[in-house]
């Protein structure tokens, strides 16, 4: 899971900067109005809820929490992914951190938080709720370190998910009936899908890399029809001797660069923000979208029965390992006065509850969906009938950018240059791999 | 009334009383009136000066020293020396950054100027109904917040529902996607740049050539000089002051031009717009390199100081 995940709002970084102004001076106002209240006790939740069905879902539950609370008051602040990612250990930092906080995984907070001490371990509490009793072990390890958090992987858990989540392609049903094309079940027939669409002048796939970080899943999906276990495994957790500079990498950027020549992406996509681009294909623009099942909620409002949803299909009798796994994962953290009620809070977030308000929403709940609350037709029930069947065949992949540090820095770079023809399949191979190494050399 | 003595400034009424007040003045008064007067005047401003701008500066300058990744305490730091700045030399992806700000540099000053001052020069000396409107009008994009800017750039370019290109596509021509093209991109945050900075340049021109003395117009035309003789041999000169303002800010701009890159292209495509300011927050905040970071800024920092004073010295006309 990477800070691909979601697109961050315009000057992400600026307004990180702009916040942390903000959190200073507000900051020095909120003790103030919180010892004027007395008894009253506030939890801060900082998390990745900006906007629309995902906001819904948080603000309904944090509401809940706070009746089942008397005297607690939740105060909620959402923030895009990458300006939580570097306001976060700011504001730990200066002793204004909040109390829970969704922490990207892996080395892009989680690892140094760990380090830094700045996490509350949460072993003994998920023995007390059962957090992680629906979910395997290896979507449980994504949010494990060792206590020193020098092992990632295993030890101690640090975060639990409320949300899990697959790459696919949404798609338009009308657009498919009037062009004659059912929903492919192998990856030649979604190229030939796509070539139907672009010879009869439709759109075949909306998406829009202007912020680079959408092309991330663009690759990584057409990767997953060609990679291993192993392979993908071994290099995104470091474990093994593997190399960027593999076949499949190249080939799947040989692909990419394919679909871009044959015009099968939507006209002008490198000059558009993913958060256009979604919008577009709501309005009825183009056959698919490639995105994220967080995405699901709104294109089912905006798409009604009209839309719906399939994974990545396999080519030949290849295994496919999705783009996917669980959502940010919430954490408590030292700033926490009361841990004990902070837990309480994050059961709320992740519990039983929130799996009912997110399935209401149709949003994808972490674990296996109950067959009866999968509804045939819709946007929602296409991506949880697609999640079951990779979560029981163990077909769940990773973020590409997740395997270092700056890998999410220099893959949206390449993406953007493999994508403009400006560099080649070999080329990009290198240039991951070159980031790749000097990460591990470093280590 | 007149006064005689300076130390009747402070509130003593009558010359009489002005010849008797002042030498004791001094004496009487404690600190009001002493040398020290004019620095306790200074000092709310130094305090606030102190807190929000030495502060951080010297602390930019401490952070360059050491390798620090921003999150753990601060007892993590490790001293680096000047490795951070040894660092920047030898990192391609800074010279790239800087090579950026250099091409900004005719779209941040010059094209402004020239845009500033065609406008400036036609309206000179007219009567112009709602003039005053035409300059607030001009004048809106120059304080409007860069991100703003940016945002609407990126709708009225959006290649798939912006008007530009919407426009261009009807006119029969097959506009790139601006943003998002290798080779446009630069130009184009260039060109947004220019187009927030020319109303400034636009308002300094011609508050500049009202002060310019009519009877040199009125000599010139005695002289027979055309339209274009007398803008380049009375204007020009007369804007010498002038002109060194808007290029000194409009450097000042390009060597720390951010926000809007930040809202249109945040670097990309590829690092085909990643400028200093925009590889600096990246190193500090992205990736975690608070010092190099800091290094960073401290360089751009440095180099903005020299190019602004050699601008000044260029420009000036020495007397201030």
């Amino acid at each position: 899971m990477g800070s691909s995940r979601r697109g961050t709002a315009f000057g992400g970084r600026l307004a990180a900067i702009v916040g942390m102004l903000a959190l200073v001076l507000g900051g020095a106002l909120v003790p103030s109005i919180a010892g004027a209240r007395q008894a009253e006790t506030t939890l801060t939740l900082w998390d990745t809820q900006v906007s629309g069905v995902a906001l819904e879902v948080v603000e309904q539950l944090a509401t809940e929490f706070e009746e089942a609370h008397p005297g607690v008051t939740v105060e909620h602040q959402g923030y895009p992914l990458e300006e939580l990612q570097e306001t976060l250990p700011r504001a730990m930092q200066s002793g204004e951190g909040p109390d829970v906080a969704q922490i990207n995984n892996g080395e892009n907070l989680m690892g140094p938080m760990v380090r830094a001490k700045q996490l509350v371990p949460l072993t003994d509490y998920d023995a007390e709720y059962g957090w992680t009793a629906d979910l395997s072990e290896g979507l449980v390890a994504r949010n494990r370190y060792s206590d020193d958090g020098a092992t990632f992987g295993e030890g101690t858990l640090w975060g639990v998910s409320n949300t899990a989540e697959i790459v696919g392609f949404y798609y338009n049903r009308q657009i498919f009936e009037d062009n004659g094309v059912e929903v492919p079940t192998t990856f030649e027939e979604l190229e030939a899908a796509m070539q139907t669409f672009k010879d009869a002048g439709v759109t075949p796939l909306v998406l829009g890399n202007l912020d680079a970080w959408q092309a991330i899943h663009l690759f990584g999906t057409v990767h997953a029809t060609m990679t291993s276990r192993e392979y993908l495994d071994g290099l995104i957790y470091r474990s093994g001797d593997q190399s960027w500079e593999s076949d499949e990498i190249k080939a799947a950027a040989t692909k990419l660069q394919e679909w871009v020549e044959k015009g099968y992406l939507l006209e002008g996509f490198d000059g558009l923000n993913a958060d256009d681009a979604w919008p577009l294909f709501g309005a009825g623009e183009g056959a698919m979208l490639l995105q994220g099942s967080w995405q699901a909620g709104d294109v089912q409002s905006a798409l009604g029965e009209n839309g719906g949803f399939f994974p990545v299909p396999s080519a030949g009798d290849a295994t496919v390992l999705h783009v996917g796994g669980v959502g940010i994962p919430y954490g408590i953290t030292t700033a926490a006065e009361d841990p004990d009620l902070a837990a309480e809070l994050v059961d709320f977030l992740v519990g039983d509850r929130a799996r009912e308000v997110l399935l209401e929403k149709g949003q994808l709940p972490a674990g296996e969906i109950a067959a009866d609350e999968i509804q045939e037709g819709t946007v929602s029930g296409d991506v949880y009938a697609a999640w079951n069947e990779a979560l029981a065949n163990d077909q769940l992949g990773h973020y590409m950018d997740w395997a270092t540090p700056t890998m999410y820095d220099t893959i949206t770079d390449q993406l953007q240059q493999l994508l403009a023809g400006e560099v080649t399949p070999d080329e990009f191979a290198a240039a991951l791999q070159t980031d790749y190494a000097d990460y591990l050399a470093g280590q | 009334m007149q006064t005689t003595s300076p130390a009747s400034s402070a509130g003593v009424i009558g010359e009489a009383g002005a010849a008797i007040a002042a030498p004791a003045g001094p004496a009487r008064r404690g600190i009001a009136g002493s040398a020290w007067e004019p620095y306790l005047y200074l000092l709310p401003a130094a305090l606030i000066f102190t807190l929000f701008v030495g502060v951080p500066v010297v602390g930019t300058v401490v952070f360059s020293l050491v390798h620090y990744n921003g999150i753990g305490a601060l007892s993590s730091a490790e001293w680096a020396g000047i490795a951070n700045y040894t660092d920047a030399f030898t990192d391609p992806k800074f010279w790239e950054a800087a090579w950026h700000n250099l091409i900004l540099i005719p779209y941040y000053v010059v094209l402004p100027a020239v845009l500033g001052l065609i406008p400036a020069a036609m309206v000179q000396g007219m009567k112009l109904r709602g003039s005053a409107i035409f300059r607030v009008g001009l004048f809106l994009p120059y304080i409007m917040p860069g991100v703003l800017i940016g945002v609407v750039w990126r709708w009225l370019l959006n290649p798939v529902f912006g008007p530009v290109n919407d426009v261009l596509t009807r006119l029969g021509f097959d506009p790139p996607t601006w943003l998002g093209d290798f080779t446009w991109a630069l130009p184009t945050v260039g060109v947004i740049g220019a187009w927030a900075a020319y109303g400034f340049c636009y308002v300094v021109f011609l508050a500049g050539m009202q002060k310019i003395p009519a009877d040199l117009y009125e000599a010139a035309r005695l002289d027979g000089a055309s339209g274009w003789e007398e803008f380049r041999s009375v204007t020009i000169p007369g804007l010498r002051r002038e002109i060194a303002v808007v290029v000194s800010v409009n450097l000042i701009n390009a060597l720390r031009a951010f926000d809007v890159i930040k809202a249109t292209t945040d670097g990309g495509p590829g690092r085909q717009t990643e400028v200093v300011a925009l590889y600096m927050i990246n190193s500090a905040f992205g990736v975690n390199r608070v010092g190099y970071g800091a290094a960073l800024a401290v360089l751009l920092a440095v180099i903005t100081l020299v190019l602004s004073l050699l601008t000044l010295k260029l420009f000036g006309d020495g007397d201030d």
